[in-house]
């Protein structure tokens, strides 16, 4: 899990259907399932029941479709055991086990077709389609050039954030301090800080992610 | 003070924080929002770490969260926190388990998660506060309580809105209450030294 490999982690390559549907339309089908999920208190029971099964069952079929494999679908699902069961409990108790069915039956599918976009979409592609969400904002005063430098600080810095927990433990660990929470953080946090600030006046020297001065904001001691 | 802070002394401290927005953020603002974004993602990755008799395995999601607050104050703190959340939602495996994408927001504990930018904006917000009052230590520390409580009543929604019944949500939640307090002292104690090392970093610096 160090350097970049981390970042790639949720990405599987193939050459499915949905390896090649554009990002839009991706996000489109996952807004729908979402959308049907969630409807189903607004119409009766059975009907709530058979769609919600329905997509279901349609979104485990496209999830092999994609060639994405069974534990990938068990690995979301097991994340939130405790809590399905806890909540399936609640609804057979309150309102029976149709309601219970479909309430679990709702998440699992709306959690395992955000899986699928996840999976299918290579991690520059999704963050493309961010920028190209943010580009429209310009016009309220957004800045997207400094937000996708940030975004790419963010990205770059991960690795050695992750690095630095690294080194801090076996540090503790030399000393005898690993279950000590204190020894096992403030290096870390202190070595990020410091990152971050030698980072920031590399930047502000290089004139990069200063705001753009509008002529009326300058102030007379610039 | 090894920089000097041309009018720093005699600024009202309530005309900074409103200021900020309109002023813009800097280079350096910008990094230390990414890199605290970045810090979050990375304690994803850290196993939990068993904590004295308690047994109890601590993760260090929400400290880094009150951290931010603590730290950089109200704009950039919760900014560094809906970074981490944005990027986790459009897909980078950083949320807890490696889980990534739109999917936990339909998970239970997508509360939690929409709480952390809230918790963080409030800490950050009374951490402002704190650093200028009289009674720092303790001010901090309620700062991160009082963020800490937000994030579970968050929490605890969330669960509502996935079909948990309140008494069974707050029973759930309770569970996590022991080990935040723990991680709320520990992340106090690292933003005071933080401050001691960086004395500029939550008091605004002014060109």
């Amino acid at each position: 899990m160090r350097g970049h490999a981390f970042m790639v982690a949720g990405y599987i390559p193939g050459d499915s259907f949905f390896h090649r549907m554009r990002l839009g339309l991706k996000a489109a089908a996952l807004f729908a399932v979402a959308v049907l999920c969630l409807a189903s208190p607004f119409v009766s029971v059975a009907a709530g029941l058979w769609t919600t099964t329905a997509v279901l069952a349609a979104v485990v079929g496209a999830h092999f479709a994609a060639g994405l494999p069974w534990g990938r679908l068990w690995r979301a699902v097991k994340l939130m055991l405790i809590f399905l069961v806890l909540i399936a409990a609640y609804q057979w108790w309150q309102h029976g086990p149709a309601v219970a069915w479909q309430v679990i039956a709702a998440i699992i599918a709306t959690v395992l077709a955000s899986n699928i976009l996840t999976a299918t979409t290579p991690v520059d592609e999704l963050l493309d389609g961010l920028a190209s969400l943010v580009r429209p904002l310009e016009r309220i005063g957004a800045d997207p050039e400094r937000f996708s430098l940030t975004v790419a600080l963010m990205l770059r810095s991960i690795p050695f954030v992750i690095g630095a927990f690294a080194d801090v433990r076996d540090a503790a660990r030399a000393r005898g301090l690993e279950r000590n929470l204190m020894a096992r953080s403030l290096p870390v946090v202190i070595a990020t800080v410091a990152y971050a600030r030698s980072t920031g006046e590399a930047l502000a020297a290089r004139g990069l992610g200063e705001p753009a001065a509008r002529p009326s904001e300058r102030t007379p001691a610039d | 003070m090894n920089e000097p802070h041309p009018g720093n002394g005699n600024r009202p401290p309530a005309a900074a924080a409103p200021a900020r927005r309109r002023r813009g953020w800097n280079a350096m603002d910008l990094s230390l929002i990414a890199v605290f974004a970045a810090l979050m993602a990375a304690s994803v990755a850290i196993p939990g770490i068993n904590v004295g008799a308690l047994g109890v395995p601590i993760t260090l999601q929400t400290l880094v969260v009150s951290l931010c607050g603590l730290v950089l104050g109200f704009s950039r703190g919760t900014a560094a926190v809906s970074l981490y959340v944005l990027l986790g939602l459009i897909g980078l495996p950083i949320f807890s388990g490696f889980r990534a994408g739109p999917a936990v927001l339909a998970s239970p504990s997508a509360g939690y998660i929409i709480g952390f930018i809230f918790g963080a904006a409030v800490v950050g917000a009374l951490a402002t506060l704190a650093v200028r009052s009289r009674w720092r230590v303790a001010g901090l520390f309620g700062a991160a309580l009082a963020g800490g409580l937000v994030i579970h009543v968050f929490g605890i929604a969330g669960f509502m809105v996935r079909g948990m019944g309140l008494q069974v949500a707050v029973l759930t939640d309770l569970a996590y209450i022991p080990g935040d307090i723990i991680k709320n002292v520990i992340a106090v104690a690292i933003a005071l030294s933080l401050h001691r090392a960086f004395p500029d970093l939550l008091v605004r610096r002014r060109k």
